[in-house]
């Protein structure tokens, strides 16, 4: 019994410590961030640097570092010095709540750069749009971002603007008159990339002679595979994932048809040859960033370069590319907006037109949704994916 | 909204809402408490019923315009009712064989959740009211605490007991294993309905994702840690592993580590949990008698 009481009293001063500590710690950086926001401006970064999606979050944040390192050379925003303030959440959709919330009321940013996924980017965002803070994602492609409210944005490359410039490609270019599409049933991103390309490849005249259903798990696909040979098309635009695009082009090599196959980034992984092998040399698939250090803008390849030197020679990718240009249309919007008010910038910086960026050019369309040019088509050569083409984007007439 | 505003002056809104999203997780660690702790039953699963309450919760406020009460309570009863329908076939078995049935109806869920129109599949369900706060949530854990504290001292805490230490010799007796165990999970099931209809409304979108068996393993160790069958227990073992990570953030890298080394040394040097063996009677009736002689 009375050991018992002992741990309880041990328990509870413990718990009364962590609480006590805890405030403590809440009511100082409270001051610290009153005091500081006379020459910091504070921006805040959600994502994961640990669990099964910190590879987005570890490059995001990398990218977003860069940017504000430059910044701070050139003299910051508006005289004051930039900061990113970081916070794992773990790829945990409840932790990823309270981070959003913990840089908000306790660091007190004026703008958070994050989720890299779109669930989360979609958890964030009614918090942010509450509180009035700007959020953009440098990696979210789903839908349903912008309509959260006015507060929020993304600089990724959407599949509504990808897939129509690719098929333009395909059609005009590479003379895919005859076209069969291959879908993942139970696969959100498949169905819906499916109905944007139908329609892109309707408006340019070219004919979709076979469209065959698969579904994500499947392994085998001859049933499929022999009715797309019997309608003789061009080419194959593949909308699924790497896993099940790998094992199609092998059952469509096995067959002896010899036409390519192109898709969206759902096919961007190694995977992809590791079980195709052979047979997916050739395979398009579209990007928003590609680290093209010959072709390369002359912001990318300063970029490019200087991402090299911090990380032992390896090329950037597209969310450490997207997260510095994230933070650099920040900047751009608060010294136009001569303002680090998050109501004041954010119009500012929908009306962004032809921002450089690194990973291209970026304009926010009257819905807030994002215009990127170039879409970077890549193909698989020689078991690694190279550039093909960079295709120009028209900016939409706002 | 002005109890609100008068809350966020009084305590940070980051504390807010971790204090919320503690009070969530104590009403499903309570739940948990009486299949696991009290009647002994092994289960995996409570996270499908946390997401079964979820998303019945927030399709009604969402879709169907419902107040957010009612809409907590049908989610409640929704999970209850899948507690009792499930729990009718699978609580024939026991131990690890019940444990491993749990888990594989968890993922079932999870992959319906996942297929289903209107939960908005892989995409997940957004648009959901803030509904939830500090101020509901604690009342309702209030009210929580105090019913499994009245069914643990009452005939039925003492069956589902009997039924932990010795079900046969609890059969023997007289007591319908069956019908109280049923009972139980339905209860329990019905907690973590509630729960989940709360974190629904605090997060303001779900996905099937977020409740994998990962979550239910994660309520497990609440009440593990705390002391199975420990009402304080369960209370103090949420609280201590949902605040450690938030607490341990100081540490950034290191601050998995540091939380899963905590749960290693909790263990060791309380294998039998935290407050294993504390009950809030026997608490209450400690402070009395001291007060008596403190008062003599």
């Amino acid at each position: 019994m009375r050991k018992k009481s002992i741990w309880l009293v041990l328990l509870g001063l413990l718990l009364v410590a962590f609480l006590a500590a805890g405030c403590g710690g809440g009511k100082a950086a409270d001051k610290g961030a009153k005091e500081a926001e006379g020459d910091t401006i504070k921006i805040g970064f959600l994502g994961a640097l640990t669990g099964n999606e910190a590879s987005y979050g570890v490059e995001t944040l990398k990218g977003m570092k860069m940017a504000a390192e430059e910044l701070n050379k050139q003299g910051g925003i508006l005289g004051k010095k930039v900061e990113i303030v970081e916070a794992d959440h773990g790829s945990k959709l409840s932790e990823a709540a309270s981070v959003v919330q913990k840089l908000i009321s306790k660091d007190r940013v004026v703008a958070i750069v994050g989720d890299p996924t779109t669930g989360k980017t979609k958890l964030a965002g009614p918090i942010c749009q509450q509180n009035k803070v700007v959020l953009i994602s440098a990696g979210a492609v789903g839908p349903g971002v912008e309509e959260i409210g006015d507060y929020i944005f993304r600089n990724t490359l959407l599949d509504e603007v990808a897939a129509p410039a690719v098929a333009k490609y395909l059609v005009e270019e590479l003379g895919w008159k005859k076209v069969a599409i291959v879908t993942s049933t139970n696969n959100d991103y498949s169905v819906g990339l499916t109905k944007i390309f139908e329609y892109a490849l309707s408006k340019l005249n070219a004919q979709v002679v076979e469209k065959v259903s698969i579904q994500d798990g499947d392994q085998d696909f001859s049933a499929q595979v022999t009715r797309i040979k019997q309608a003789k098309p061009d080419g194959i635009i593949f909308t699924g994932y790497y896993t099940e695009g790998g094992l199609f082009m092998k059952e469509v090599r096995k067959q002896g048809l010899n036409i390519k196959m192109a898709g969206g980034d759902g096919l961007l992984s190694p995977v992809l040859w590791k079980l195709g092998g052979e047979a997916v040399e050739g395979t398009m698939v579209y990007a928003g960033f590609a680290a093209d250090p010959a072709n390369a803008s002359p912001q990318a390849k300063e970029f490019i370069k200087k991402y090299q030197a911090a990380n032992d020679n390896k090329l950037p990718d597209m969310f450490s590319a997207q997260g510095y240009d994230a933070v650099m249309l920040l900047a751009k919007a608060m010294k136009e907006a001569n303002s680090t008010d998050p109501s004041k910038f954010k119009d500012v910086l929908a009306k962004t037109k032809d921002f450089p960026g690194v990973s291209g050019t970026l304009t926010f369309r009257i819905d807030r949704k994002p215009v990127k040019s170039p879409v970077y088509l890549l193909e698989v050569k020689n078991q690694e994916f190279v550039l093909k083409k960079a295709i120009p984007v028209e900016a939409p007439q706002s | 909204m002005l109890m609100e505003q008068w809350l966020s002056g009084l305590i940070d809104p980051y504390y807010q809402q971790v204090l919320t999203l503690v009070g969530i997780y104590i009403i499903a660690a309570l739940g948990l408490n009486l299949i696991t702790g009290l009647c002994g039953q092994l289960t995996f699963g409570h996270a499908a019923f946390l997401s079964i309450g979820a998303y019945t919760a927030a399709i009604l406020t969402r879709d169907y315009h419902l107040p957010f009460t009612a809409a907590l309570l049908a989610g409640g009863l929704m999970a209850a009712l899948w507690g009792v329908l499930i729990g009718l076939p699978v609580l024939r078995l026991t131990g690890d064989y019940l444990g491993i049935a749990t888990l594989g109806f968890g993922e079932i869920v999870r992959v319906a959740f996942t297929n289903m129109k209107v939960t908005g599949g892989a995409i997940g369900l957004a648009g959901i009211s803030r509904a939830s706060n500090l101020v509901n949530v604690t009342l309702f854990v209030v009210l929580a605490i105090a019913a499994v504290v009245l069914l643990e001292n009452s005939r039925f805490g003492r069956a589902l007991k009997a039924i932990r230490e010795d079900e046969i010799a609890a059969e023997s007796m007289g007591i319908n294993a069956m019908w109280y165990k049923v009972q139980a999970f339905g209860i329990g099931c019905f907690l973590a309905g509630i729960s989940g209809g709360f974190y629904a409304h605090l997060m303001q979108y779900l996905n099937p994702n977020d409740f994998s068996f990962i979550k239910s393993f994660e309520i497990l160790s609440f009440v593990v840690l705390g002391g199975l069958g420990s009402i304080p227990g369960a209370i103090l073992g949420t609280a201590v592993l949902t605040v450690a990570p938030e607490f341990l953030r100081f540490m950034a890298k290191y601050r998995m580590m540091i939380y899963g080394l905590l749960l290693v040394v909790m263990m060791i040097f309380r294998p039998h949990g935290l407050l294993g063996g504390v009950d809030f009677r026997r608490l209450l009736r400690r402070r009395k008698s001291k007060s008596l002689a403190l008062g003599g």
